[in-house]
This record gives structure tokens, sequence and C-alpha cells, in this order.
């Protein structure tokens, strides 16, 4: 027992070494890096921007807009009670832009492209691919980590705006066919409740879950070890330690913006 | 006088207390393909891993072109890695990216070339290697030897004036074998490449090497010329070539004390 918790807080211990050290090396090669002449690749970036953020697009836009649904459907229960099915609008819009779209899309984003990225670089890693760049005197940071951080950092929170619209519309949909709600009362009620801070403050949360995800997903896939099962094993961690560090930092941001009155 | 291409000076190695490379020590000179023979776990692609610098030796120095790459940065090593190029067991070719890609990487990362110039290089190298129909293929779309070929390819796209093999022909029918045994032959005497090649394949060795080592449990057994190496009467060497269970080679030995382990 005393083995097993030694064992896991160095592992813990090591890999948050590791992930720092990782997000130093991915600050280096973004900032620095240029100035040595060793450039990122653009067509690099906008493959893994097409891969993270086109393709993501269709499952956000069903997961947030069932969520919007639920949402006003659930709240529209509680506030039927108190005569004030109107607020359902701004509910659904409030909570989804502060809370639910960051946090549910991240969680999407780590589960669909998270998990890949582990998979794709974790492949590299035990086929000596990583082996091969570095005798080519390619930094497998710079090559591979890089155009994925990016990716993820300017699509995850496009994706999240995606996510709110999508919720609103999900929102509107129940608010204006089941409750009988006139569209135009909905669609002002949303807009004097939500403010722009709501909008924004979910969207800097978004930022933080993109650096979150890439840089987990990369630091398991780079430091896969034995074979296929490791590939499994960095694709499972990679996704479980995502989504407890999204729920932790969400937890962490809210608290910050709350207590600011943000 | 030839220049040194690849000099290891005292190399030691450990991994968990482990000694897998034990005070190994020569000299590569320039144009010479070199192989380093000996069986599974002896301890040969660690000392290939550590000639081209991804491992660091616990002990000794190693020198490619006069340099010691255990001592310099990682942009001097960088430096040091463009002067040689390597092929791996596997190819480890870019599974995301076709043939010509694969090629054209070092190429498109380390020169300024202009992309008409590298499309021709990329042509030529594959032309070279017989593939220049499968440039627009994936690895997975093509087969094992090819790929090697398309590796070997790679490792040579900057002209590097030392290759490094690893078991190119491991895995690989005779023929196809013969066929990269023949391009690393020619790769050292038409363009005076320094060849270093790992194999435990006796019929490359005698083939290709102008000298071969001998690895045993991380040391140097013998060295010498393919002539001195079938001649030897060395117990190790003469059990290697004849692929005999019984010698001083014993993968068995280290596993007696099970027996007592089990208490039998």
């Amino acid at each position: 027992m005393v083995f097993y918790i030694k064992r896991t807080i160095r592992e813990f211990s090591q890999g948050i070494k590791g992930i720092i050290g990782l997000f130093l090396n991915i600050l280096y090669w973004i900032f620095l890096g240029p100035l040595k002449k060793r450039f990122i690749r653009a067509e690099s970036v906008f493959y893994q921007m097409r891969f993270a953020g086109l393709r993501s697009i269709v499952l956000v836009f069903f997961v947030a807009i069932f969520t919007g649904i639920v949402l006003a459907m659930q709240s529209a229960y509680q506030l039927e009670k108190m005569g004030a099915v109107i607020y359902v609008a701004s509910l659904v819009a409030v909570s989804l832009c502060r809370e639910l779209s960051p946090v549910l899309t991240a969680l999407v984003v780590a589960g669909r492209v998270g998990s890949s990225i582990a998979a794709q670089l974790g492949t590299m890693k035990v086929t000596e691919q990583i082996e091969a760049l570095e005798t080519m005197a390619i930094n497998p940071v710079r090559f591979l980590a890089v155009p994925r951080f990016l990716a993820l950092f300017f699509m995850l929170p496009c994706l999240t705006i995606l996510s709110d619209l999508s919720g609103i519309l999900g929102g509107f949909l129940v608010g204006t066919r089941s409750l009988r709600i006139n569209p135009y009362l909905y669609m002002q009620t949303t807009f004097k409740y939500l403010q722009l801070k709501d909008i924004y403050t979910g969207v800097a949360k978004s930022f933080v879950f993109a650096i979150i995800i890439a840089l987990v997903a990369c630091y398991e896939g780079l430091n896969t070890t034995r074979g296929a099962e490791g590939v499994g094993r960095a694709t499972t961690r990679s996704v479980v330690i995502s989504f407890i560090l999204i729920l932790f930092a969400d937890c962490f941001l809210t608290a910050i913006f709350y207590f600011s009155k943000i | 006088m030839k220049k040194e291409m690849v000099s290891l000076v005292g190399v030691s190695k450990s991994f968990d207390g482990r000694k897998i490379i034990n005070n190994v020590s020569f000299d590569i000179v320039q144009g010479e393909t070199f192989v380093i023979m000996g069986c599974s776990g002896s301890g040969k692609s660690t000392l290939l891993r550590l000639m081209t610098g991804i491992l660091k030796p616990d002990e000794g120095r190693v020198f490619i072109k006069g340099k010691d790459i255990t001592t310099v940065g990682p942009e001097e090593l960088d430096e040091v890695r463009k002067s040689f190029g390597m092929l791996f067991q596997y190819s480890a070719l870019l599974d995301s990216l076709t043939v010509n890609e694969n090629v054209a990487l070092p190429l498109k990362e380390h020169t300024k070339l202009d992309e008409n110039i590298v499309r021709i290089i990329v042509k030529m190298k594959l032309s070279l290697m017989g593939l220049r129909e499968f440039q627009n293929h994936y690895p997975a779309q093509i087969s094992g030897g090819m790929r090697k070929r398309v590796g070997l390819a790679r490792a040579i796209a900057l002209d590097p004036d030392i290759v490094f093999y690893d078991e190119p022909t491991s895995g690989l029918d005779p023929v196809v074998g013969g066929v990269i045994n023949r391009l690393i032959m020619d790769l050292s005497k038409k363009l005076f490449i320094t060849s270093v090649v790992v194999t435990h394949d006796m019929s490359s060795v005698f083939r290709i090497a102008d000298r071969a080592a001998m690895i045993h449990k991380g040391s140097v057994v013998e060295i010498g010329t393919p002539q001195q190496i079938k001649t030897s009467d060395n117990p190790y060497l003469r059990q290697f070539i004849n692929g005999s269970p019984n010698g001083p080679i014993d993968f068995f030995r280290e596993d007696l004390g099970i027996f007592e382990e089990l208490s039998l």
C-alpha cells in the first residue's frame, strides 16, 4: 500500500514536471524558434486546425443543441411553478455561455481530438518515428506538438462560441415551440440578461482548457512506452487526466471570476 | 591516412544498473563499411543509438567527424546529425506522409532549396532506389522491402557523409535483402559514404563489410576484416558464424538460477 502511494506520488510529480517542461518547450518554439530561423510549418498548423476544429463542428453542434434543449425543458419545469417561464431564455443563455459550453466543448474535444493526438504520437513513438525525427535533426516538439497545440488553442474557443450559439438555438426551439414564448420576446430576454462578460469568461476558460488538452495529449503520446498496450494506455490516460484537469481548472476559474465579480 | 568519421573511446552504458555496453572503443574511417554484429540483446542497437546521440553514454566519448557528441548542446548535436543519415530496422517512415514527402522532409527542414529543386532531388533519390513510381504512395501501401528503400532514400536525402543502418536486411526475403546490400555497397563505393551497419545476418557481413566487430554482452570480442573474421578461432565468433546453440554464448545460462528460485 505504502509502495503504491509512493509510486503514485512519484508518477504524479514526474508527470507535472514533464507537462511543465513540455509547455516551456512549446513556448520556446513558438516565440524564440522563429528568431533562430526555426519556423513552425503553417501547413501543419492548418491541417491540425482542420482536424481539431472543422471536423469537430458537427459533434459540438449536436452536444450543444441537445444541452440547450434539455436545459430549457428542465428550467421551464421549475420556472413554470413561479410563473416565470420567460426567464428560460436568459437562464439557458447565461448558463451555457458562462459554464456549460466551455466545459462540454472541452470534454468533447478532449475525447475526440486529445485521444487521437495521444494515440497518433504514441504510435509514432513506439514505431521509432519520433527517434527518426531526432536523428534527422528535427525537434519532435516543434514538428509535432507545436502545430497541435496552436490548432487547439485557436480552434477550441471558436468551437465554444459555436456551442454557445447552438445551445441558445436549442433553448430557442423549446421556448418558442413547446413553451409558446414569442420568438422576438425570447431573443430580447436572452440579450437583455446575457452580458458580454458572460461570453468572454467562457471563451477565456476555453483557452485554458485548450492548453490542458494539448499538453496532456502530447505529453502522454510522446512518453508512450511498451508497444500497442502502451498506446492504449496513453490514449486512456490522456482522456482521463484531461477530464480531471478541465473540471478542476473550471472550478478554479469560476471561483476567480466569481470572487473578482467578473 | 583516411579521416576518422566515427570514434568510440571507452564507451559504457547501463540501464537499471545493468551494464549493456561495456568499455567499447573503435574507429571507423572515411568510406569504410563497418559492420557491428552480435546476437539479439548483445547491445549492438544500443551502440548505434549512442553513435547517433539518441542515448548518452555513462562513461566514455563518442566522436562524429571529430566532434564529441557527448558534450555538445542540442543545437550543435543537430548540426552533427545533419551530416549523417540513419536507416531504421522498421524504416520508421512517417506514416502520415507520402513516400515523396518522407524523402523531401529533411530537405524542406534543413535547406532553403526551391520547391522544384527539392522535387528533382527527391525524384533522383527515389530513382536510385528504383521507387520513382511509388512516390505518391503512403508507407502502409508499399511492401517492407520498399519501405526500407524509402528509408534509405530519406537517409541520403541530405547527401550525408555517414549512414547508420539498423538491421537493414532483417525481415526481408533473401533477394530483397541482396538488393539492400547492393545499395549499401553502391553508396559506399560510388558516393564514398561511410557506412555503419548493425546486423546479425552473416551473409551481409561477408558481402558488404570492409571491417566487422563482434559484440557480446556489450563488449567487443573480435574486430577485423571479413577474411580475418572467417578464419578467426575466437570461440564466440565461431559459434556465431556457425549458428551453434552450444558454446560460450549461452542464452540459458542466465536462467539457471530459476531452479534455486523454485527450490527444485
